[in-house]
């Protein structure tokens, strides 16, 4: 369960998020859209903890993210929309030395490396390093580091840049199935298609506050779609 | 392209870099960093200080000293020579081959010619800014014991400006040339085979400039006269010469510094040549290629929380050529250190009191030196070596105290060893046996743990995770700080010591006073120590809790 406590966050006076409150219950995939620098990212950093709510606050699972964050963060899983990784690592060392920082048991450790690297079709390029990894091949990496430990909670910006049509149809099979297991899921994407695929609930975001949730049967019904709404939202 | 337009184009592409130096210098930004500016030009002032005092020195020796003194200088730039070759070949390896802004470069309508001097350009200021910065007290103290016309300072300026300018060429176009040659899939390799390389040059260099016998002052006057540093064919010659007579005022010749001139244009476009016939070929070569890493020796083991960032900082240490290549310069300067050392003919001084205990401190203090400027390579660029990728740490359930902590055990532990065994040998080799040992010995350790929690936490307030190249870390003005605030440690520290080791010796019986004095003295080095160690990690622990990395 995520909940967003009324939390707001400025940069040099300039509003950036305003007051948003907002839950999603646990096993629930939440997608929030918006125009760029609409707030979406700045809402999810401060929900990883990378970012200190200016007011309000934000409890991950049962625990507050700046209060209790290594309790927080242990339960967390987070994709970023810039898949900036460790370049002279392997793809396996890297799961590894995530595993050894989420303090995984190392059988356990090794079985969910081998897993993750089958599932996201990375099992045969393992040993190479990083840098020679394209845009599609890291973003399937961060995906299996951010759920190597099995998180309750995961965030994701932006999560299928840079991924082929399989790859696409992979992670969404991946993400369903982590929310029939009971894994939270927070989204921010630009792609509305997908959000109105693969969403319980979508948040319309726009100069740092939420105007809007629809449910996916509201979305449903309604002429135009997502992509209809959004584009009257934004245009507000 | 007409020349006209390539000029333009020159600055087109270094407009770019020059804006984000104009950019990142507001007021709040010279504001904050005033403390260390200041720092800098009292070190600066401290340097002249030391130079002058030497100068005087070596110039009063009778019969010997304007010989000397001349000597002292041409051996000045015969060091740099060698000093900033090196440094010039690892940062055009940095610049032109592995720098993060080629791709870009390369794919934009730029001719090949441009990208190579925007590159030398930049080779050329990151390999010899430091010394550049750092030789004016040294000539202004030689201006000012001959007192010397205005004119000796524009011209040394200038002369210097080209004998860099010299190097720049030579080490930009041994780069192209290894490049190609040794199989660059692995760039290491190509840094492994400059190391060998250089390693035996300078081995056989100076083993056959240093004549053996400096047993006795005679000996050791006439090997440092016989010092071959006078080559008719060496840069270091042609400043000397270029810059003496107005020195002594004994009249202005154009001749060597038209040599000077005319080498550098040489050396520059000879690295041009190389580019131009080479760059391309090697570009290719450098590219990652899908390199399949063999599993190590050590490939099932399982690091725990505490020990995996360490674990992953070692593994990316050596296979990062940026950072490792560093390596081969201070491999350089301490082989040359302990050679020096070697070569002090400590019987033939053996007449001076306390010669020995001199000699020892002596030591300590260049050794002080060396740690501080192999911290500031190693430990004050560690917390920035996570680069873009810190949002990893900052999002996972690591502590900052955990983070910082395997931070200052990887750079503590290689450079304590290594300054443990840098003053164990060069003691040895002046016989410094005995309690004058143990006490290097153990005030080394203190300054290596001192100094190591200083650079962890500096580099922890002032990281920089966005950088084009690791050695670029290091030289940035907070990396510069901390190197002088870390030699001031030092200073402080075996002044202390000093000052403990005199009041001892001087007592024939201890009194109190004298008990007083000692006590202070071992309180100030532990509080000095404690408090270098101990207050910028706290600082930096909490600054690095402010940052998101960069995402």
């Amino acid at each position: 369960m995520i909940i967003l406590d009324n939390i707001s966050k400025s940069f040099n006076a300039t509003h950036a998020v305003k007051n948003i409150s907002l839950t999603v219950s646990t096993g629930e995939i939440f997608g929030i859209v918006g125009p760029n620098g609409a707030g979406k990212t700045t809402t999810i950093r401060m929900m990883t903890g990378l970012l200190t709510p200016d007011k309000g606050k934000i409890i991950i699972g049962k625990y507050d993210i700046v209060n209790e964050s290594i309790k927080a963060k242990s339960i967390l899983g987070y994709v970023p929309d810039k898949a900036f990784l460790y370049e002279k690592l392997t793809a396996r060392e890297f799961l590894i030395f995530i595993s050894s920082i989420y303090r995984i048991p190392k059988s356990e450790a090794l079985s969910r490396t081998d897993e993750m690297l089958e599932l996201f079709g990375i099992k045969d390029i393992e040993d190479e390093l990083i840098e020679s990894f394209s845009q599609g091949m890291r973003q399937r990496l961060l995906f299996a580091s951010a759920l190597i430990h099995k998180p309750e909670v995961l965030l994701i910006d932006e999560p299928f840049m840079g991924l082929d049509p399989f790859g696409v149809r992979m992670l969404k099979g991946v993400i369903k199935d982590l929310s029939s297991k009971g894994v939270t899921i927070f989204l921010a994407t630009h792609s509305l298609h997908i959000a109105e695929e693969l969403c319980h609930r979508v948040g319309f975001i726009n100069k740092g506050s939420i105007i809007s949730i629809k449910t996916k049967e509201e979305i449903k019904g309604m002429e135009g779609g997502l992509e209809g709404l959004f584009l009257k939202m934004g245009s507000e | 392209m007409k020349m006209g337009q390539e000029d333009k184009a020159f600055f087109l592409l270094i407009r770019p870099k020059l804006l984000s130096l104009k950019n990142s210098i507001g007021t709040k930004v010279v504001l904050r960093r005033l403390p260390f500016i200041a720092i800098g030009v009292g070190f600066w002032f401290l340097f002249y200080i030391g130079t002058y005092k030497v100068l005087s020195y070596v110039r009063g020796i009778e019969f010997f000293g304007e010989i000397l003194s001349r000597k002292l200088f041409s051996m000045t730039f015969f060091s740099l020579l060698g000093f900033l070759i090196i440094s010039s070949i690892i940062t055009s390896i940095s610049s032109f081959y592995l720098s993060k802004d080629i791709p870009l470069l390369l794919s934009k309508p730029v001719e090949i010619r441009d990208i190579l001097r925007l590159k030398t350009f930049e080779a050329f200021m990151n390999s010899s800014w430091m010394v550049l910065s750092f030789m004016p007290p040294v000539f202004i103290a030689y201006g000012i014991s001959y007192g010397a016309p205005a004119g000796y300072y524009f011209l040394i300026l200038g002369c210097f400006l080209l004998f860099s300018l010299i190097t720049a060429g030579i080490g930009i176009t041994i780069a192209h040339i290894l490049t190609r040659l040794f199989p660059a899939k692995r760039t290491r390799n190509v840094l492994f085979g400059i190391g060998v390389f250089l390693f035996l040059s300078l081995y056989f260099l100076i083993k056959g400039l240093i004549p053996q016998d400096m047993s006795t002052p005679e000996g050791f006057i006439s090997s440092i006269m016989s010092f071959k540093t006078e080559s008719p064919m060496l840069p270091s010659y042609w400043i000397t010469e270029a810059v003496f007579p107005i020195l002594k005022k004994s009249g202005f010749s154009i001749f060597y510094p038209i040599i000077l001139l005319s080498n550098a244009l040489f050396f520059l476009l000879l690295s041009e040549i190389a580019g131009l016939r080479f760059y391309r070929v090697n570009m290719e070569r450098v590219q990652p290629s899908g390199e399949r890493i063999k599993r190590w020796i050590l490939g099932g083991y399982y690091p725990e929380i505490n020990t995996a960032m360490f674990y992953k900082d070692i593994k990316t240490f050596f296979r990062d050529t940026g950072q490792w290549s560093q390596v081969f310069i201070i491999g350089a300067l301490i082989m040359i250190y302990v050679y020096n050392f070697k070569s002090i003919p400590i019987n033939a001084l053996s007449g001076f009191p306390f010669i020995k205990e001199i000699m020892v401190l002596v030591n300590l203090v260049l050794s002080g030196l060396v740690l501080s400027a192999v911290s500031a390579r190693f430990i004050y660029a560690s917390v920035s070596l996570e680069g873009q990728a810190f949002w990893i740490i900052r999002t996972s359930p690591v502590g900052m105290n955990r983070f910082i902590r395997s931070k200052f055990f990887y750079g503590f532990i290689p450079v304590t060893l290594l300054m443990l065994v840098l003053v164990f040998l060069t003691n040895l080799a002046m016989n410094a046996g005995g309690i004058l040992m143990y006490l290097s010995l153990g005030t080394v350790l203190i300054l290596c743990i001192s100094v190591s929690g200083l650079g962890t936490g500096f580099g922890a307030i002032y990281p920089k995770f966005k950088y084009e190249n690791i050695a670029s870390v290091s030289m940035s003005l907070g990396g510069m700080a901390f190197m002088l605030i870390a030699f001031s440690v030092v200073i402080a520290t075996l002044s202390l010591e000093a000052w403990i080791f005199y009041v001892y010796s001087l007592e024939d019986a201890m009194d109190l006073s004298a008990k007083i004095q000692i006590a202070l003295g071992v309180i100030m080095i532990i509080l000095i120590n404690a408090i270098a160690f101990y207050l910028p990690m706290r600082i930096g622990k909490k600054k690095l809790q402010e940052q998101t990395g960069i995402i």
